[in-house]
């Protein structure tokens, strides 16, 4: 059992290096940092050697990548068992997965993109692609992540929207929890509809009522399902948050430093894999909280 | 008795508790923040434009130019039985429409004959409304695209006295299926463009106001009172459905600054732009063309727009007001939708319809199956029944609604003397007496059959809760435990 973390040519970025060694702590498995290289195998040799050149700065890049990240492991989790090295390929996504399958991997970790605001969850350009195309889930980090020295994950919560595949995302989320030792909070969101103008009636506030009446038996259901074969930990809590919309959703669960956020992916269908449904994409966008994101 | 816990009697006039409506929801409250100026305004638009793109045809056969006083007796009617309205919102605060104000106030029967007179107040005027927008989208394609649906596709196969018949109307059955895929998808989408769609509704009424005037001539109002107070009370009756969604005003009675001044001020000074704005193209109608014309049936499917073609000789303006009434139509067809939707949501979750009615979809979070139900039926209602019949019996769920309000006034007072009133009915006890009186007499004007239908009606919805909704009523539970 390992955890892969995905490092971009030359952006040994800390957020997700100290994401990934807090879940590999967490989890007491040991973790395997691949740093990407740019380049894959040339067709034809060129003349003149400039292929040669350029494979010889890319891995002279890849191996100050390499030196980088065994710098940061060694100051911000000397209690990790890591493993660092340099792996070539066309794009990072593409080597990842292949990664994930040579070492049988559980989770794979990205750090978040360069673009947008500090402490949310960004997702860049090869978070995306691993989303739409991982066969294991995927763990994005907040923009600036920080973990206290030897902290764990104290608690995963998971968004739980109350249809077929919120039970089976529950269930990933409930191992998950189980194999970080951490608790499990299942959540449900619900935004209220804006009122229709003219308001002649005035029905949302039922909606949301009634959705999150219907989410709760289902949310229990699923739970007394887990229970009895001992696949929750000791740990279980139930909230609801409501709000205008999915920032004030989100936002007005109360969080912690600890704290992991769990969304499933689209049920669309098994072509889509990972692939985000729209409340997922929200939730996840105004997450305060380290995300993991289950096919 | 075996019939459970609860004596029939005592069921048919329980109440549902207003404490348990506040919920286990405890949303945020909401700010008081509306002003009485943007109050009024908010019942302008929500008012205007519902029924006046297609009323004119309706109603001048009945009054003639008398037209002009069934719409200030209309206009009575609604204002006073907003503001008897405002009064239940404002004592019950709970969401949802007349139905709940019922539910809590004055019990589950009471409730049952309020839901059955609101059903027509909104799936049948859902279905009226897309019949209307009907007879204006053939006028605009008939004149930007020289094409029109043959009549077979856009007439219903009733016959309602010497209008053309077909076998389907197409675009009404299509305009309620738009307005059902948007619903699923989710409302809020579509509450800005609403506010757009009431911009462009007072814009081509403005039109038709101004070029109706350049063809106005005195002598058409000679012999005003031929038609009597038959025919005003008739016409009256007819023109009252277009007052509907005054009472979105005191709907909105949580959000108020300081209701007891805000809600009646905002409530009488709406109708006076409504009253104002109506009776202006009312007078531009009648004084531009002889009060027979009102009856050809090329007027009967998009009125306004014929008179503005006949009375420039050219087909541009009477194209730019269909063009108009098509876009703000369709907002009014998804609002009454919606409304409808909701209603029976409130009734799904109160047990008195199956509870799939109130079965969120997870996804959308919209009611889908719900949704889906009603947009067939109303599309079905639009496809194979003609208008007159429908806005008839609009007109006499919403007047039945209104006169259970105003006697729900008066029995609160006198019930529930105790209850913190935020709006106090002006004038009582001449107020709610007078909504009431005039309510009826409005009604007085309807034709026989539609008193028919809307019992049959009535015995339907009431049949239904004795067989399947008393057994199923979710305070039932409540009492049991």
């Amino acid at each position: 059992m390992t955890i892969v973390a995905g490092i971009a040519p030359g952006k040994p970025d800390r957020d997700g290096v100290e994401y990934a060694a807090l879940l590999a702590r967490s989890a007491g498995t040991d973790l395997r940092v691949v740093c990407v290289v740019p380049g894959g195998a040339w067709p034809t040799p060129l003349p003149g050697g400039v292929d040669r050149e350029y494979a010889a700065y890319a891995s002279e890049a890849g191996d100050r990548d390499v030196a980088a990240v065994r710098a940061l492991l060694a100051e911000l989790a000397p209690d990790v068992a890591a493993t660092v090295l340099a792996a070539r390929g066309r794009s990072v996504p593409s080597v990842l997965i292949a990664e994930v399958a040579a070492c049988t991997a559980t989770l794979v970790v990205l750090g978040a993109g360069a673009d947008g605001a500090w402490g949310r969850v960004v997702v860049g350009s090869a978070a995306d692609r691993l989303l739409h195309s991982s066969p294991v889930p995927v763990a994005v980090a907040t923009r600036g992540f920080r973990a206290a020295p030897g902290s764990r994950v104290g608690r995963v919560t998971v968004g739980f929207r109350g249809d077929s595949a919120a039970a089976d995302v529950l269930g990933r989320a409930a191992e998950l929890a189980g194999r970080l030792g951490a608790g499990l909070r299942v959540a449900t969101f619900g935004v209220r509809g804006r009122t229709m103008y003219p308001p002649e009636v005035r029905g949302e506030e039922d909606v949301l009522a009634a959705y999150l009446e219907q989410t709760a038996r289902a949310q229990r259901q699923a739970l007394d399902e887990l229970g009895p074969r001992g696949l929750l930990p000791a740990d279980v809590e139930s909230v609801t948050s409501t709000g205008a919309d999915w920032a004030e959703a989100v936002g007005g669960l109360p969080w912690g430093p600890d704290d992991l956020l769990v969304v499933g992916s689209s049920p669309a269908g098994l072509v889509s894999r990972v692939f985000l449904g729209s409340s997922a994409a929200k939730i996840l966008r105004h997450s305060p909280v380290p995300v993991v994101v289950v096919p | 008795m075996d019939r459970g816990p609860v004596a029939f009697r005592t069921q048919l006039l329980r109440r549902k508790p207003i404490a348990a409506a506040k919920g286990p929801h405890a949303g945020p409250e909401l700010e008081r923040s509306i002003g009485t100026f943007a109050l009024m305004m908010f019942g302008v638009g929500a008012t205007v434009g519902t029924g006046i793109f297609f009323v004119l045809q309706e109603a001048v056969p009945d009054a003639g130019p008398a037209v002009v006083v069934s719409f200030l007796v209309a206009g009575l009617a609604a204002g006073l039985s907003a503001i008897c309205y405002a009064e239940l919102a404002s004592a019950i605060p709970v969401s949802g429409s007349t139905y709940s104000y019922a539910y809590h106030a004055l019990g589950e029967l009471v409730a049952m004959v309020i839901a059955a007179c609101v059903l027509l107040e909104y799936g049948v005027s859902s279905a009226a409304v897309a019949v209307g927008w009907s007879g204006y989208f053939n006028e605009l394609t008939g004149a930007v695209l020289g094409v029109e649906l043959p009549q077979q596709l856009s007439y219903s196969p009733v016959p309602y006295e010497d209008n053309p018949t077909g076998w389907v109307n197409l675009p009404a059955v299509v305009l309620v299926l738009l307005c059902m895929l948007l619903l699923v998808r989710g409302a809020s989408e579509s509450a800005r463009v609403n506010t757009i769609m009431v911009v462009v509704k007072l814009a081509v009424l403005g039109l038709f106001v101004v070029v109706g005037f350049t063809a106005f001539e005195a002598d058409r109002f000679d012999g005003f009172w031929a038609a009597g107070a038959a025919g005003v009370s008739a016409a009256a009756a007819t023109i009252f459905f277009s007052f509907i969604g005054l009472d979105a005003v005191s709907t909105a009675g949580e959000e108020v600054r300081d209701p007891q001044r805000a809600l009646p001020r905002a409530i009488m000074g709406a109708l006076a732009v409504v009253v104002t704005v109506y009776v202006l193209v009312a007078i531009a109608g009648v004084g531009s063309q002889p009060v027979e014309e009102f009856e050809s049936p090329e007027q009967q499917s998009a009125g306004l727009s014929v008179i503005l073609a006949n009375i420039t000789g050219s087909s541009i303006p009477g194209t730019v007001l269909a063009a108009g009434a098509v876009i703000s139509i369709f907002s009014v067809t998804l609002v009454t939708l919606y409304g409808q939707t909701r209603i029976l949501f409130a009734m799904g979750r109160d047990g008195m319809l199956p509870r799939r009615f109130a079965a969120v979809n997870p996804r959308t979070l919209t009611p889908t199956y719900n949704t889906v139900v009603v947009a067939i039926v109303v599309a079905l209602v639009a496809g194979f029944v003609p208008s007159d019949y429908l806005w008839d019996t609009v007109s006499i769920g919403t007047l039945g609604a209104f006169i259970v309000v105003a006697l729900g006034v008066l029995v609160l007072r006198r019930t529930r003397p105790d209850l913190e009133r935020p709006f106090r009915v002006p004038g009582y006890p001449v107020t709610p007496v007078l909504t009431v009186l005039v309510c009826l007499y409005i009604l007085s004007g309807l034709p026989a059959v539609t008193w028919l239908i809307f019992g049959v009606w009535l015995a339907v919805v009431l049949g239904f809760y004795l067989l399947w909704g008393r057994r199923h009523a979710r305070l039932n539970e409540v009492d049991a435990a």
